[in-house]
């Protein structure tokens, strides 16, 4: 694999997967058991769905993804690009560039508007502006629009928007500008069933329409049914 | 790093918690107008002092320390060791190297008040302030020997109208039992208020100081030998002396020669003063006072710092959530960092300014009045290179302070989300 940062395949070459982990583990503090995680391989535009209870080391499993902490041992490969390889600097533009990210709640600046959150990474990224077509504005309207958020909603302080609609949007702010790879930590476990089979709906409707892939992080086994890769995540990995 | 991005972000983030702001903005507003008020007033207060007097190159009295001659002559404290002739007054008219002479001559009062005989060139030539000349509020300079003009302070204390007959004792003091009741003045005029000792005046003529005086020589009344008014106006009055001069130069660059020439006076032993050296050596005098307000300012400057330390620790504590929010679209540590500080600035800026404003206001309101009821001549003006750095100091110092939890921001949000463990 080249260490090229151009996310374009080569085209003689297979096109590398979106996420590729080999041997991972990572320990917060010294006297804290070590987390050992299970290698990953999901190709571009596919779902993967982590299983796992609380404690088992999900976040932190996203979190080297993100490329906030760096794991003790192992390796990390989003598109062709080795995360160990980039700086602290490099690794922040890489993920304005290519990952959207999702948590489980207060995900919105609570001093913007709707539409200023979803084109927020377009201000971070010049890649996800090039891509946010015809231009950040109207392709963040267009999938506030396709996530059902009512329009009057738009240009108001995303605190006026109910549990379920601030979880579209950040669903909208992760999908504008189709980076290759999105991440999602729980993003339904403040919903209730019915918003949270339509947030599963929308998000990977729309991410099987952008060719975007998704690990989807959950405790809840009944999600796994909308997902083609399923890792189950357990006590089985922790180690002294 | 987006320094676009960054500015709309804090200023969204300042816009959003105005409510919780604008208190700390108020709080920090006050004690930058304070601040800044201290520095103006101090300024303020030294310039009206020592252009208390303006545009008279000499004062000339008998021979005497400078200080003492500036106390009697222009602030009406203390009284003159001696006497000058009225033929040095007439030689130094003479003097081709003066453009004019100002008479002063003082010894009576009225109710507490100075007396000061004098003649229209007073009112012509004496200048305060940015030479400012002296105006009459109402009624007219004195023209009969028992017309009186007051000082605005005098009227304005003793409710004194145009055309109230008043009685001026013999000697000074506030409380004389020998008084000129046989010859009473009439109010003919009224100072303009100029907040300087001017205002604290009674100003009548000298042919009246010396009708009033006739029969006097034993320092109290003669019986049968004082003067009716009537007798009074039917005669011609020469003043035997006056106690002091004020001298305008035709060419001030000469003002050191010509005060050797009366200091070194034949006739009689005489003292010229610089009003200005004198008035800046009374004001070192006082500097005290001046380095006990300095002193205020400093701890404001304390104060209003440990307030908008105050504010920012506030502040920092609710952004977990918003800081994970950022650092996962790929906001920067710096970017963190920064959105802390350009806050922090941006408040101390807005402070600045409403301090500007809300001081400016403050003085054009307030400085008629304070100049009628105080004689506080406090005049509006553009902040000088002082207050500007010390207006600027808040800021700089807001972005000091602004470090300290921007320097926190950085750290946690190098470490993973930025505090918050988010879902």
């Amino acid at each position: 694999m080249t260490e090229t940062q151009d996310t374009a395949p080569a085209p003689a070459e297979p096109p590398a997967p979106a996420l590729r982990t080999r041997d991972l583990s990572f320990r917060w503090q010294p006297d804290q058991p070590r987390l050992r995680f299970p290698d990953l391989e999901l190709p571009r535009g596919e779902h993967l769905f982590l299983q796992g209870a609380s404690g088992s080391g999900k976040s932190t499993l996203l979190g080297l993804i993100c490329g906030l902490q760096r794991p003790d041992t192992g390796q990390i490969q989003v598109l062709d690009q080795d995360l160990g390889q980039l700086r602290r600097g490099a690794l922040d533009r890489f993920r304005a560039n290519h990952l959207g990210i999702i948590f489980q709640q207060f995900n919105l600046v609570p001093y913007l508007s709707a539409l200023a959150n979803v084109t927020l990474p377009c201000r971070l990224s010049p890649e996800r502006r090039a891509r946010a077509l015809p231009a950040p504005e109207p392709a963040a309207r267009a999938l506030l629009k396709q996530l059902d958020i009512p329009e009057d909603h738009w240009h108001r302080k995303v605190t006026g928007l109910s549990i379920g609609q601030q979880q579209r949007v950040a669903a909208a702010r992760a999908l504008i500008g189709a980076p290759p790879l999105i991440l999602a930590d729980e993003p339904t476990s403040a919903l209730d069933t019915d918003n949270r089979d339509r947030f599963l709906d929308l998000l990977l409707g729309l991410a099987r329409e952008h060719r975007i892939a998704v690990v989807f992080v959950s405790h809840d086994p009944s999600l796994g049914h909308h997902f083609h890769h399923h890792v189950r995540l357990g006590r089985s990995h922790h180690e002294r | 790093m987006n320094a676009r991005l960054a500015l709309d972000l804090a200023l969204a983030s300042l816009w959003h918690r105005r409510r919780v702001l604008a208190l700390a903005c108020l709080t920090l507003t006050l004690s930058v107008s304070l601040l800044l008020g201290i520095q103006y007033l101090r300024t303020e207060v030294r310039h009206t002092f020592t252009s208390t007097i303006n545009g008279t190159d000499l004062i000339v009295g008998a021979r005497s320390g400078p200080l003492n001659l500036l106390l009697y002559t222009v602030f009406h404290i203390g009284n003159a060791t001696n006497n000058i002739r009225w033929s040095t007054f007439q030689a130094l008219e003479a003097d081709d190297r003066i453009d004019w002479l100002v008479p002063i001559s003082l010894g009576d009062s009225y109710r507490g008040y100075r007396v000061v005989a004098t003649d229209r060139r007073f009112l012509d030539h004496f200048r305060y302030g940015q030479d400012q000349p002296l105006r009459l509020a109402s009624g007219h300079w004195f023209s009969d020997m028992f017309d009186v003009v007051l000082g605005a302070s005098v009227a304005r204390e003793l409710g004194h109208q145009l055309d109230d007959q008043i009685i001026l004792s013999h000697g000074g003091g506030r409380t004389s039992f020998v008084t000129h009741a046989a010859t009473p003045f009439r109010v003919s005029g009224i100072l303009a208020a100029t907040g300087t000792p001017v205002d604290q005046g009674v100003y009548i003529s000298l042919d009246g100081m010396e009708a009033i005086h006739v029969g006097w020589e034993s320092g109290i009344a003669a019986p049968g030998r004082t003067l009716t008014p009537e007798q009074a106006r039917q005669r011609t009055f020469t003043p035997g002396a006056i106690t002091a001069i004020y001298i305008g130069l035709k060419n001030p660059v000469l003002t050191f020669r010509v005060q050797r020439a009366i200091n070194e006076f034949e006739g009689e032993p005489l003292s010229a003063i610089l009003p200005g050296v004198a008035l800046s050596e009374l004001w070192r005098l006082m500097g005290q006072f001046e380095r006990a307000l300095l002193a205020i300012t400093g701890f404001v400057v304390i104060t209003s710092l440990a307030g908008l330390a105050a504010v920012l620790l506030t502040l920092q504590a609710q952004r977990a959530h918003e800081v994970a929010v950022l650092r996962a679209t790929g906001a920067s540590p710096a970017l963190i960092g920064a959105l802390q500080v350009i806050e922090c600035v941006t408040l101390a800026l807005v402070s600045c300014g409403l301090a500007v404003a809300i001081g400016a206001l403050t003085l054009a309101l307030l400085s008629p009045w304070l100049l009628d009821s105080y004689g506080l001549n406090l005049r509006l003006r553009p902040l000088d290179l002082a207050e500007w750095g010390l207006l600027a100091a808040v800021p700089v110092a807001a972005l000091l302070v602004g470090l300290v939890p921007a320097l926190s921001g950085w750290r946690q949000s190098r470490a993973g989300w930025g505090g918050a463990r988010p879902g």
